[in-house]
């Protein structure tokens, strides 16, 4: 085993890898203040390490923030077959490691973590969870580990079953962006689950990011973005319906906001020299049997959106004409305007686009960039919403599909403004 | 009675002409100075404004909302502004030597006092422009939670905060240049308490509702649901 001279790992965590020698599946769980859900998703891995893979030498890496509710402890304790049903019998240990992560807090520091224990241990395959999914079962971590192991993929993107109505910030901003510029094309670009191969890993790890902002509250669309950008073997993999409870202590919707699109764009400024070259957009394969989605839309009481949309945008017009051209500004007051809000397709893609350069220029803060951007999602959400949300799934996919479009056909436009700023 | 008329005048004469003889070497170095200064001051104008163009500083101040502030206030972009300034100051300086070296007695001593304000202008210069980033980057930072909050009056809100900002810094830069120290900390002093009287008053009782309703919204229970929440995630 090589022990790296500059390590992330703590003494004791490198002495008990010693112990597990080297490894065939490595799962890792960050966590922080999980013990309400860490339970669930710890058996499922156990499980899954019975039932799909009784003949590799498997290790569970729980990467704790520092917990304050017994986390670790409980990763620790739970037994291998409580509350499973064991299908197969291991013919090997199954390793489990709680160890608190160093460095910035943030989920960067943990994947770095479990990313290195992975390359240190010669892992073949990773998947990584989230310790806050109440749905993990022991499918997700053969679905994610499978195409690595098996096929020579060297990412695995998860697809999760949901209503095309959920996770509009996913389907109106980050998918269709990602698409535009990077190419592929991916349903969960930010993959708070995926399976990566030791390859793609040493390269993750061997990158300049660790330590950026974007580490904090952006690896996610990083790993996304650096495994289709660096020309690794990609696919996705479906996983089912993703539940997590929504915790008191999560930010408010402005702040996840800002940490989701301010990482968009972050992600677009540090693969700009893949992107910018990239033109149309391909399917990325997708490995295994999909799952059908929810039949009934998140319950969704938008009325009050519009009413504040016009507000907000009277409100904000001195820190929009700085970001907006003058044409888009005054085609958004147009919109507003009216009894019905119709935020179309084309003025909110060059609504983000325009966004998108003033945050590359860096023509303010980023942060308050992106937080400027907020009032005008909600609006293009009320207005999405107000034709769609009693429409058919496959109505609502379609037009999802033309907002990709959209975004494909202004790619050119953000292309020549990008590369205006870089001669500036 | 003649002839000590024409000799006074004729003494008044030499005495001009003494006089006319020793100024006029001082008069020719004051030109000289003035006319060196002033070439010295737009060649340091030119360099101010390439280094700072080099340097990029156009871009910058435009990101921390300076650019927008000079710009409403009818001023110069800032790498002319910087270049102004240096012109005017170094000038004023060879003006003042040039003045000096006439040697007339109320004007004694002006060098020295104007060696001793360049550096108390600049740190006040400084300290305004600090102050106009400061204003300009709270501004928007209020402007955008008290939107994005959906608190009444985002602009007053943030408005009241971008004059309070500019007030201090615009207090602390008179008091450094030391323009009427009194009147200024007297003026300031009003002003600021009237403000927050003010504020007291109209947030107190004048809109009690409008109170009632902010720190209802601070304080609200974490786990109640939004009444616009949407699935976004």
């Amino acid at each position: 085993m090589r022990v790296p001279e500059t390590s992330v790992l703590s003494d004791d965590l490198v002495r008990d890898l010693m112990a597990v020698g080297q490894v065939d599946v490595l799962v890792g769980v960050p966590t922080l203040n999980n013990a309400g859900t860490v339970t669930s998703v710890v058996r499922a891995v156990s499980a899954a390490f019975d039932q799909y893979f009784p003949r590799d030498r498997t290790l569970l890496l729980n990467s704790d923030g520092g917990s304050t509710d017994g986390t670790p402890d409980l990763v620790r304790g739970i037994r291998h077959d409580a509350g499973t049903v064991t299908v197969s019998h291991r013919l090997r240990t199954e390793h489990r490691i709680s160890a608190p992560y160093h460095g910035l807090p943030g989920k960067g520091s943990a994947l770095r973590q479990i990313l290195t224990v992975a390359d240190l241990t010669q892992a073949r395959a990773v998947a990584v969870l989230d310790a806050d999914v109440t749905t993990v079962t022991p499918e997700w971590i053969a679905a994610l580990v499978r195409p690595v192991r098996d096929q020579q993929y060297d990412y695995v993107a998860p697809i999760y079953a949901r209503h095309p109505t959920d996770g509009l910030l996913i389907s109106q901003i980050v998918r269709p962006l990602m698409r535009a510029a990077y190419g592929w094309e991916v349903r969960e670009p930010l993959a708070v689950e995926f399976g990566c191969s030791t390859r793609f890993l040493t390269h993750c790890l061997g990158q300049d990011i660790w330590t950026s902002e974007l580490a904090r509250y952006g690896m996610d669309l990083w790993i996304t973005g650096e495994a289709l950008s660096a020309g690794f073997r990609s696919c996705q993999a479906p996983l089912g319906q993703r539940l997590a409870p929504s915790s008191p202590d999560r930010p408010g919707f402005p702040d996840v906001f800002a940490q989701v699109v301010g990482s968009v764009f972050g992600c677009l400024d540090v693969h700009a020299a893949y992107w910018l070259s990239r033109t149309g957009s391909d399917p990325l394969p997708v490995v295994g049997a999909e799952f059908a989605a929810p039949s009934e839309p998140p319950v969704v009481d938008a009325a009050r959106l519009t009413q504040t949309l016009a507000t907000d945008l009277r409100e904000l017009q001195d820190v929009l004409k700085t970001i907006l051209r003058p044409e888009t500004l005054a085609a958004l007051n147009e919109a507003v305007a009216g009894d019905r809000l119709d935020y179309t397709d084309a003025l909110w893609v060059a609504t983000v686009g325009e966004f998108l350069i003033a945050h590359h220029r860096g023509i303010m803060s980023r942060d308050h960039i992106t937080r400027a951007l907020v009032p005008l999602y909600l609006g293009r959400v009320r207005s999405f919403l107000s034709q769609y949300s009693a429409a058919a799934p496959a109505d609502v996919d379609a037009a999802l599909e033309s907002l990709c479009l959209e975004f494909e056909r202004m790619k050119p436009g953000v292309v020549a403004a990008w590369r205006e700023t870089v001669k500036r | 009675m003649f002839q000590m008329i024409a000799d006074a005048i004729n003494q008044a004469g030499v005495n001009f002409v003494d006089a006319l003889v020793r100024l006029l070497p001082r008069m020719v170095t004051t030109i000289t100075i003035i006319a060196v200064g002033w070439l010295i001051a737009i060649f340091l104008r030119g360099v101010v404004r390439i280094t700072l163009g080099w340097f990029k500083v156009g871009p910058r101040v435009e990101r921390v909302g300076l650019a927008a502030s000079l710009k409403a206030s009818g001023l110069p972009p800032a790498e002319s502004l910087a270049g102004s300034i240096v012109f005017w100051l170094v000038w004023i300086g060879f003006l003042i030597s040039g003045i000096d070296v006439l040697g007339f007695a109320s004007l004694q001593g002006l060098v020295s006092e104007f060696a001793a304000f360049v550096p108390r202008l600049i740190v006040a210069i400084v300290i305004f422009v600090i102050g106009v980033v400061t204003a300009n980057f709270v501004w928007r930072a209020a402007l955008l939670a008290a939107v994005n909050s959906h608190a009444p009056s985002p602009r007053l809100l943030s408005g009241a905060a971008w004059w309070l900002i500019l007030l201090v810094a615009g207090a602390m830069a008179l008091e450094q240049i030391g323009v009427a120290q009194t009147i200024v900390m007297t003026a300031f002093a009003i002003a600021f308490g009237s403000l927050m009287l003010a504020l007291a008053i109209a947030f107190g009782i004048g809109a009690g509702g409008v109170a009632r309703r902010i720190v209802e919204h601070a304080f609200r229970e974490p786990d109640r649901p939004d009444p616009d929440e949407v699935s976004h995630l």
